[in-house]
């Protein structure tokens, strides 16, 4: 699982694979520079101590040394250099690639309760993914490497430490092994209970106010104590176990060079063996283990890389299920066509159920009916951004999905019940309908959606900031805002899902005209929960359940007496249809 | 620097937590000196005694330091290990110690002084300053104090050798620990502030991306919004590069000054070597010992770069801790009138740095059990009504009396204890159906929760759950649909049997069949309390309803919606708004 999330994400990136050889391959010279650097170093000793020369016959040494400290240093920091460059072309290119694949995916699947997610993995996520490319995986390959080399260095000179070295060396990771798949299993535990402890406490801080009137927040206080001492218990029992591989590795560690150390002293003690070999010996065992001790200091980096990447290849194997073709949008006025219309979520009951209507051109259609009866759906279907499961949409007699979809998004203009502001002044949120829109023409628009008069008093008018740390509009000034924004576009086909929020009566009337003027001589399809908007609509079509079970004019079905009957005269009306009856 | 030492004082309570973690850790970084130092010399002797002949090798103790090899090593395992648990231990308590006070402190200051400057989630933020505040000891404290110990303590174990070696010791070890680090903060500081604000921008980019994605797609602006995304991406590689090339001269300045200071004793003791002034093993423990002494000052950089983080954190928990509670509390409460008829006369409240009055000479009275609905644009006062009541906010000239006892007086936990308040604000707690109904009632039995889930007709929907009662409700209730949560904390509300119930904005965001079930749940649980209504919306309001319009913090108009749609004033300008909208 692992290994293949490591093969996907030095996929990813484009010379990734170059700059982490790179790095593994200037961290393996660091390492034979450290024997290099042994290798002097215990003749400059041995030299001093035993022959008692004096600095100036070991000059040649100690240039020598000098030199390998430099090559150590350059090697040091283009090791560093070379790995940053392959996390970053990984991380720019997976980056691309997830943008452009929630994208695809369309805003069925991003919206909602998944949105900050999405936005934390392509951010966070996959910056978290650096320190475990950067660091951690070459480190992988030098746990190999660099032993191996110095192992074969101790060799050449003393096969006693050797075998010391290759007895405690590869027994520390299967030890590790041993320990660390309790250890991990832990780890993983208490990372998670972590998660579950921050969020009971940004729980309380957030509700804080909710349990001061219920008078609960002392309590809380305790709770809070008390939870936090219970999750010390447990987890310090579980790092009492996770903490043992860190010591398995410095118990080897330490043990190799004390060993080391006796045996050779006992040697020379005897003369059986010179300095020399002994001192370089030693200078060696540390650099045998520190590769190891480098990986387990970026073990936690792992955890949270392979966290991010899983979220994130879980995104980019979800395929998106909407088609799209080539063809142009028929000239002309638009008329849609929905036949036989199914559209399921999963696997549950579908959530359109075979719909069957015309939306003719230049004609306004509304569409009521409780929530969850599928009126969002079958936007969505029109808009192109759900896959139907049988049965389509039909644009002026063309397959909605072998239309080429900018094409069929620049003939309609989407108004959500939400609208959103993106960071940025009024006149970008304005441009996005119309990029070359000049200042007249977007005043224009905005004196047709009401909201001139409102824009000119903000402190820079056209260009004041909104949307993130921008000046704040209220409810019905983004409505306006977004209404603008249709205005602004000016396409044939108009697609609103009106504000359930219920505004003031002041604003209620400005926004009503404005709609009113907004779909007149277009194809308008309104997600209908104003009364004046129905009562204008050519056809009202009423779902219940994923069907249309009622369709006509306001007059005709209350004198029917169905379902729009119902839903009018239940007292609701004006939560249904209008906060103004 | 002051917020840090204040942060420290926090946490005196752990002191010996504190101690024994930086004894363990100092312990570690000498045992490993001490292994290193010792094994060299070991060597090196042996190897001049093994030269000298019989007579050295039988009179050379060979037995204690090859013992003081195996005692290092030991030591140094068993330190290692020991400072882990107590390291952590250590976090674990504090962190626990930072959160219940800093909870604490919150209370009080709840819900007014809680409020962000300008947006911002200043909640979220802090409960995530504090999570980093944990981490202060384990990763400032205790690198600090290991390093500044273990140095000192290094330096004159070489001093005791060679005066010099030690202070050629302690140089590098400043200059490696304390003065690379430096530099590297410095050289970073610009790149390192670019890719702070890029991430922010690109943070923002990325969420209008995924919650405005309908509107970018249509608008056929998603390539742009990709291309902006992707030019901040690349722009923060660029400044991350540049913090990379820092990090890699600091990484390769460390193993330069770590080797030439262990070359400046290979000169300074060689000398004295040559000159017979210094044992040859000696200088075998000066080089080795030089090695392992790095050991003590390599987690330097990060602490250097937590301690920047840390200041902030420190700040800006310490800027709300000392934020002035807003309403002061009495030692305690009178006793609880009899009846509880509700009387305002010419309140005033004005927020902290405020200019104008949010309440400018309110009078209003409510008898026992009486209804009232009370209309007004927003900013008209509506909150602040509410903020006065339940005790939030204090006001500043006028008075309020609960059945002749002024509000004042009463304690604000027992002030709360008359009311109910059931708005779209109310939070609900991520756990169970049974959690969230708890909060209003501990003591409740299964049977009242039932009672109180019908009553706000939530019932059925309760019991058609697999798990029932248990049933998770989701992070903030996220997997309760908007009606179903408006309806759990109705439920809560009937739980909960206080004299007065104060509904803000009920219905507000529910379709219409819920907003049905919604208002008989309301018209249920409002019976034999005084309730007060907030609206701005006549939908629902009887003819012979009492209504109060407020406008400019004041009451502008009182008396029965009938009477009032004829009078002439707000209401019936509303009412005619109203007619029109409805005809249009």
């Amino acid at each position: 699982m692992a290994r293949d999330i490591d093969r996907r994400l030095v996929a990813a990136g484009r010379g990734a694979r170059r700059g982490l050889t790179a790095a593994i391959a200037l961290g393996f010279a660091a390492g034979l520079a450290v024997i290099g650097q042994a290798f002097v170093l215990a003749r400059i000793v041995s030299a001093l101590v035993f022959r008692h020369v004096t600095l100036g016959a070991v000059r040649d040494d100690l240039i020598a040394l000098g030199v390998v400290f430099l090559v150590r240093a350059g090697l040091s920091f283009g090791a560093e250099v070379a790995a940053h460059r392959a996390a970053a072309a990984v991380k720019l290119s997976l980056r691309r690639l997830l943008l452009d694949h929630v994208f695809a995916l369309g805003p069925h699947y991003a919206a909602g309760e998944r949105s900050a997610d999405l936005a934390a993995t392509a951010l966070e996520g996959i910056e978290a993914l650096e320190p475990y490319l950067a660091r951690y995986l070459p480190q992988m390959a030098l746990v190999a490497l660099v032993p191996l080399a110095v192992l074969a260095a101790v060799l050449r000179f003393d096969w006693i430490s050797a075998l010391v070295l290759v007895v405690s060396g590869p027994i520390i990771p299967l030890f590790m092994v041993f320990i660390g798949y309790r250890a991990e299993a832990i780890n993983q535990r208490q990372w998670r209970q972590l998660l579950v402890m921050s969020a009971h406490f940004l729980d309380a801080v957030q509700g804080i106010t909710t349990l001061k009137l219920f008078g609960r927040a002392r309590e809380e206080i305790a709770l809070i104590g008390r939870i936090s001492d219970d999750y010390r218990r447990v987890t310090m029992a579980g790092l009492r176990v996770a903490f043992l591989t860190s010591a398995a590795l410095e118990f080897f560690a330490s043990l190799s060079i004390a060993l080391v150390a006796v045996l050779f002293g006992a040697r020379l003690i005897h003369g059986d063996i010179a300095f020399f070999p002994a001192f370089f010996v030693l200078l060696l065992v540390p650099a045998f283990f520190q590769p190891l001790r480098g990986l387990a200091t970026h073990y936690h980096a792992r955890m949270n890389a392979l966290a991010a990447a899983r979220r994130l290849f879980d995104v980019l194997d979800t395929a998106p299920m909407v088609r799209w073709g080539e063809a142009p949008v028929p000239a002309g006025a638009v008329s849609i066509g929905v036949a036989g219309l199914v559209v399921a979520y999963g696997p549950g009951p579908a959530v359109l159920r075979g719909i069957d209507c015309v939306f003719p051109a230049g004609s306004l259609t509304a569409i009521v009916g409780r929530s969850g009866a599928g009126k969002s759906s079958l936007a969505a279907a029109l808009l192109g951004f759900v896959a139907p499961a049988s049965g389509g949409v039909v644009v002026n007699g063309e397959p909605l999905d072998t239309l080429d979809r900018a094409a069929w998004w620049r003939c309609l203009a989407y108004v959500p019940q939400a609208p959103r502001l993106f960071a940025g002044s009024i006149a970008d949120n304005l441009r996005l309908a119309r990029p070359d829109a000049t200042v007249p023409a977007m005043l224009a628009a905005l004196a047709r959606a009401g909201l001139r008069d409102v824009v000119m008093a903000l402190p820079g008018g056209l260009d004041a900031r909104i949307g993130d740390g921008g000046a704040g509009l209220s409810g019905g000034q983004v409505q306006r805002l977004a209404l603008a924004r249709a205005f602004l576009k000016d396409a044939p086909v108009l697609i609103l899902d009106e504000a359930t929020a219920h505004l003031d009566l002041e604003t209620e009337a400005e926004l009503t005209s404005a709609i009113g003027d907004l779909v007149r001589g277009r194809t308008a399809i309104v997600i209908a929960h104003r009364l004046a908007t129905v009562r204008h609509a050519d056809r009202i079509l009423v779902l219940d359940a994923g069907r249309i079970v009622e369709s006509g004019t306001h007059a005709a079905l209350l004198a029917r007496g169905g379902v729009y009957a119902g839903l009018i005269g239940a007292g609701s009306v004006d939560a249904a249809v209008s906060c103004a009856i | 620097m002051r917020d840090l030492i204040r942060l420290l004082r926090l946490y005196a309570p752990y002191r010996r937590w504190i101690a024994g973690g930086i004894a363990l850790g100092l312990v570690t970084v000498l045992a490993n000196f001490g292994l290193l130092a010792l094994s060299g010399w070991f060597l090196a002797s042996a190897g001049v005694v093994g030269l000298a002949g019989i007579a050295a090798q039988n009179s050379f103790n060979f037995f204690t330091p090859a013992a003081g090899v195996r005692f290092f090593a030991t030591v140094r395992v068993v330190a290692r290990y020991a400072g882990r648990l107590v390291d952590h231990e250590a976090t674990f308590r504090l962190l626990a110690g930072l959160r219940t006070d800093l909870y604490a402190r919150l209370e009080p200051l709840a819900p007014l002084g809680l409020a962000a400057d300008r947006g911002g989630d200043l909640l979220g933020r802090l409960v995530a300053d504090v999570d980093r505040l944990g981490d202060f000891f384990l990763g400032v404290v205790a690198p600090f104090s290991v390093a500044a110990i273990g140095s000192v303590l290094m330096a004159l174990v070489f001093a005791a050798f060679v005066p010099l070696g030690g202070v050629v010791l302690l140089a590098g070890l400043v200059a490696a620990g304390v003065a690379l680090p430096l530099i590297s903060i410095r050289l970073g500081r610009r790149p390192s502030g670019d890719a702070v604000a890029l991430q922010s921008a690109m943070r923002a980019d990325l969420i209008d991306s995924v919650q405005g994605m309908a509107e970018l797609l249509t608008y056929n602006a998603a390539p742009a919004m990709q291309a902006r995304v992707e030019g901040a991406s690349a722009a923060l590689a660029a400044r991350q590069g540049r913090l990379a090339t820092i990090a890699g001269i600091g990484s390769g300045g460390n193993v330069l000054i770590a080797n030439v200071t262990m070359a400046a004793m290979l000169v300074i003791g060689g000398r004295l070597v040559v000159a017979g002034r210094l044992a040859g093993p000696d200088l075998a423990l000066l080089v080795l010992g030089a090695l392992a002494a790095f050991e003590a000052v390599a987690p330097l950089a990060g602490a250097f770069q937590a301690l920047g983080g840390m200041r902030d954190s420190a700040r800006r928990v310490f800027e709300i801790m000392d934020r002035p509670v807003p309403v002061c509390d009495p030692a305690c409460s009178p006793a609880r009138p009899a009846a509880l008829g509700l009387v305002l006369a010419g309140v005033r409240l004005r927020y902290p740095g405020q200019a104008g009055w949010a309440l400018d000479g309110l009078d209003l009275a409510l008898a026992p059990g009486e209804r009232l609905t009370v209309l007004g644009r927003s900013g008209a006062g509506k909150t602040s009504l509410v903020n006065v009541l339940l005790r939030f906010a204090a006001y500043q000239a006028g008075s309020v009396t609960l059945g002749g006892v002024a509000l004042r007086d009463i304690r604000g936990d027992d002030a709360r204890s008359l009311f109910t308040l059931v708005s779209q604000q109310t939070q609900i707690f991520a756990g169970s159906v049974r959690d969230n109904l708890l909060i209003a009632d501990p003591q409740a039995d299964d049977a009242a929760l039932w009672d109180a889930l019908a009553i706000a007709q939530l019932a059925d929907f309760v019991r058609a759950q697999p798990d029932g009662l248990e049933t998770l409700v989701g992070e903030a209730g996220v997997r309760l649909s908007g009606g179903e949560a408006r309806r759990l904390t109705l439920a809560r509300a009937a739980l909960r049997d206080t004299p007065f119930l104060i509904l803000d904005e009920p219905t507000e965001g529910l379709d219409p069949l819920t907003e049905a079930a919604v208002r008989a749940a309301i018209a249920a649980i409002g019976v034999g309390r005084s309730v007060i209504t907030i609206t701005h919306r006549l939908a629902g309001i009887a003819e012979e309803d009492r209504v109060v319009v407020l406008a400019a913090g004041r009451v502008i108009e009182d008396g029965r919606f009938g009477a009032l749609k004829r009078a002439g004033g707000a209401v019936t300008r509303l009412a005619a708004l109203h007619d029109r909208l409805a005809r249009i």
